[in-house]
């Protein structure tokens, strides 16, 4: 399993942090940007512009290696994959239920692609967190 | 998963930077196998046990609940 190619993530280099970081002030620069430029825009696409954006943002960070990649950190990793996938499912369930108790329907315009994919690695990057700032809570 | 590596590494005077830097990790991860926060794998464990040249079943031992 271990040597099966197909399955390795490669992970960025360090440094990508830096431009993951770069996603999260972008889009916000970028709408305000096209808002001049064109005063007619719609508020709910540049609300997916900044999802989009910042859904990249973690996304990257997601995929960036720590400076020590060992054994603890990996698991962590796909713990936090696999947390995130979950909170996810969960949030979006409780959304339609709101959706349903309110409105009388599940669906809403509200769950687009660029909305999930931003839930999904925001997540996922706050479970990796989490885990390790709970390893190093209590350092000796 | 209860583990002696805090005693190990005082009889051999080895900080826990020595220690992860001999088996390959972070200090934070030995911090947090010492801590019982982490349970190592196979390969890692063993090459602690390496290390300190002791059996690997006098530095971690199963508990109760494990």
């Amino acid at each position: 399993m271990k040597t099966n190619s197909i399955l390795n993530v490669p992970l960025l280099h360090p440094n990508w942090k830096k431009v993951g970081y770069l996603f999260f002030p972008l889009p916000v620069i970028l709408v305000i940007g096209i808002a001049f430029l064109n005063p007619g825009m719609e508020h709910n696409e540049s609300t997916q512009i900044i999802y989009g954006f910042w859904a990249i943002g973690f996304g990257i960070l997601n995929l960036t290696r720590e400076n020590v990649e060992d054994e603890m950190i990996k698991n962590f990793r796909q713990q936090a994959f696999q947390t995130g996938f979950f909170w996810l499912i969960l949030g979006l369930a409780t959304l339609m239920l709101i959706n349903y108790l309110w409105f009388g329907r599940f669906t809403s315009e509200l769950f687009t692609a660029y909305l999930v994919l931003f839930l999904l690695n925001a997540y996922i990057y706050g479970a990796f967190q989490y885990q390790k700032y709970l390893s190093s809570k209590s350092e000796n | 998963m209860k583990n002696t590596i805090k005693v190990e590494r005082a009889k051999k005077d080895m900080t826990q930077q020595d220690l992860a830097e001999k088996v390959q990790v972070s200090r934070q991860t030995i911090n947090s196998i010492e801590a019982g926060k982490y349970v190592p794998s196979t390969v890692l464990a063993l090459k602690i046990a390496r290390v300190f040249e002791t059996p690997l079943e006098e530095i971690f031992e199963l508990e109760d609940g494990d």
